[in-house]
């Protein structure tokens, strides 16, 4: 299993780079990821909502969102969410919020 | 260590043997006789082009799977190498089995371009998915894709999205189609009993990416189809074709055949999934032992159908950048479908552009075999995709098309890993933004225009 070298701690991630403990998510190890997987130098406000509200939806029910209720509860479109991650909601937003890969074709 | 011992798993060479032959038809059984140890297959796989090492040539892969079956003949026990067999080295049957599933799951995306190849016909997927149907039975399989079968099997879809979360997913779009075609009328119907067709999706379009429902409902729309989803048999992939579990294939299929037949259609359409296709259109029947008693297409044949009758018309300056076409492995080279998509980019793009080679003879793009789910392999996986992303670099095409939701993940991870600077769709998307509605409504930007602005 890989890990990545962050700070002062070892934070284990498997090959697509996604968190493999929940636990050990900080904000600094978003940013971290922002900038080596998605090439984003600085989270503005808007990446911030979205990763705030996975996280609390995650704990909540144990699954990742669907697109379609990151947008209704964000109040954000599709297409801004795109923007916002270049890598997609899964691989993008989901990553950098520390939830697990998802099953299936991501 | 006691050579007869069971594994953990339940699993010894001579049970691995024995349910392995157990489900060796004749067509397995000459692909097992018939390699003569030619070579020719190393140069046609995409894992030797990246990396040419032995390990890489197909004829190994299969070779990995003869040589555990040959521990069982009774003159290979004292010298196995002599006699072909893998040596034990020390390892237990477990580790031994291990390491097969390595090859197995790791090395292959059973797109059989070495089965065109090879002067003998010797089909390595074939034998590489009988062989992971045998460790996957006893537990020997890759987590990721023993998960993604599961939540199918357990919830329904491979993503485990609630009926509903479905149908808010449904009603969204059908806003968005309303808006798009200013018919306030259009609609995207569900469990319609009697429907002319049963359209099937990849639940990644329902859980992250919509717009592929929405680009699809639109060409529907378009060509006044009679057309259902159900909230009962939606998923049109089946990952029991890469974990090889013939069990569990056959009541995925199984599920959507009873759901097509209770609704009573004339057409089962399948997204643009490409091993969702060859699973249900090619395999299912197999799986099942009985022919269906409705049609199976691909979408992308639907939709050359509608262009070639006249039931949608397309213009192609909506997509002016230069296109060229990825063809999914289990689309050409395992479904025959290879002159649709062309026809159809003919229509709706301005340029196209083929990548060399193409069609039947494709390289495939890496991410085939359930590689996406697959995470311990991502790296090898971005590693195979080279010869596709020189391919694409050499087209000077802006925009590569496909008709595999699969396959435009990995095309996405290719661009971004090669820096390869292309936006990548599904053909869908690309025709939905060339259409021409009859009713001269001119359509807002979607799908593919939506994502590249």
């Amino acid at each position: 299993m890989p890990t990545i070298q962050f700070g002062d701690v070892q934070v284990e991630v498997d090959e697509d780079g996604f968190v493999q403990d929940p636990k050990q998510w900080t904000e600094d190890l978003a940013r971290y990821l922002a900038k080596q997987e998605e090439g984003l130098d600085n989270l503005t406000e808007d990446h911030w909502k979205v990763i705030h509200y996975l996280r609390d939806y995650y704990q909540q029910f144990g699954i990742a969102p669907m697109i379609r209720k990151l947008c209704k509860d964000t109040g954000f479109d599709l297409k801004y969410i795109y923007e916002l991650f270049p890598s997609g909601p899964a691989k993008g937003a989901c990553k950098l919020a520390g939830l697990p890969k998802p099953t299936g074709c991501v | 260590m006691s050579v007869q011992g069971l594994s953990p798993h339940g699993l010894n060479l001579k049970q691995f043997s024995q349910e392995f032959r157990a489900k060796t038809g004749p067509a397995l059984l000459s692909s097992l006789d018939a390699c003569v140890r030619c070579g020719v297959c190393a140069e046609s796989c995409h894992y030797y082009q990246a990396d040419p090492r032995p390990e890489h040539v197909p004829a190994y892969r299969a070779e990995a799977v003869r040589r555990i079956l040959r521990t069982q003949d009774p003159w290979t026990r004292w010298f196995p190498g002599w006699f072909g067999a893998e040596p034990r080295r020390g390892r237990s049957d477990e580790e031994m089995l291990r390491a097969l599933g390595d090859v197995i799951f790791g090395t292959c995306t059973q797109c059989r371009r070495c089965t065109l190849s090879c002067p003998m016909g010797v089909d390595t997927g074939t034998i590489v998915r009988t062989a992971r149907g045998v460790l996957a039975r006893h537990g020997l399989i890759p987590e990721g894709l023993k998960a993604t079968v599961d939540a199918h099997l357990k919830t329904g879809n491979n993503m485990a999205v609630s009926r509903e979360d479905f149908l808010d997913t449904l009603q969204w779009m059908e806003e968005q189609l309303q808006s798009d075609t200013g018919d306030p009328q259009a609609r995207i119907p569900v469990n319609k009993q009697g429907a002319r067709v049963l359209y099937t999706l990849n639940p990644r379009e329902v859980k992250y990416f919509p717009l592929t429902i929405l680009a699809a409902a639109k060409i529907l729309y378009a060509a006044q189809e009679d057309w259902t989803f159900s909230t009962e048999a939606w998923d049109g992939t089946n990952y029991g074709l890469f974990s090889g579990e013939d069990d569990k294939a056959a009541e995925i299929a199984r599920r959507l055949e009873a759901e097509a037949v209770r609704l009573g259609v004339q057409e089962v359409v399948m997204t643009e999934c490409g091993h969702g296709y060859r699973s249900f259109r090619w395999e299912g029947p197999n799986w099942l032992g009985h022919p269906y008693p409705f049609r199976v297409r691909s979408f992308v044949e639907l939709m050359a159908e509608y262009l070639d009758s006249g039931r949608i018309k397309l213009n192609p300056a909506a997509n002016s950048l230069p296109v060229t076409y990825h063809d999914p492995c289990n689309l050409a080279r395992n479904g025959g479908i290879i002159e649709e998509p062309r026809f159809l980019l003919s229509r709706a793009v301005r340029e196209f552009r083929e990548m060399t080679p193409n069609g039947k003879d494709n390289y495939c793009c890496g991410g085939g075999g359930g590689m996406l789910a697959m995470t311990e392999y991502s790296q090898r996986r971005l590693q195979a995709g080279q010869a596709k992303a020189r391919q694409i670099a050499a087209s000077g095409a802006r925009v590569v098309v496909t008709s595999c939701h699969n396959c435009v993940d990995q095309l996405n991870e290719l661009n971004r890993h090669y820096q390869l600077k292309v936006k990548v769709h599904n053909l869908c998307e690309i025709v939905a933004d060339a259409l021409v509605l009859a009713k001269a409504q001119r359509p807002a930007a979607s799908g593919a225009a939506a994502q590249d602005a």
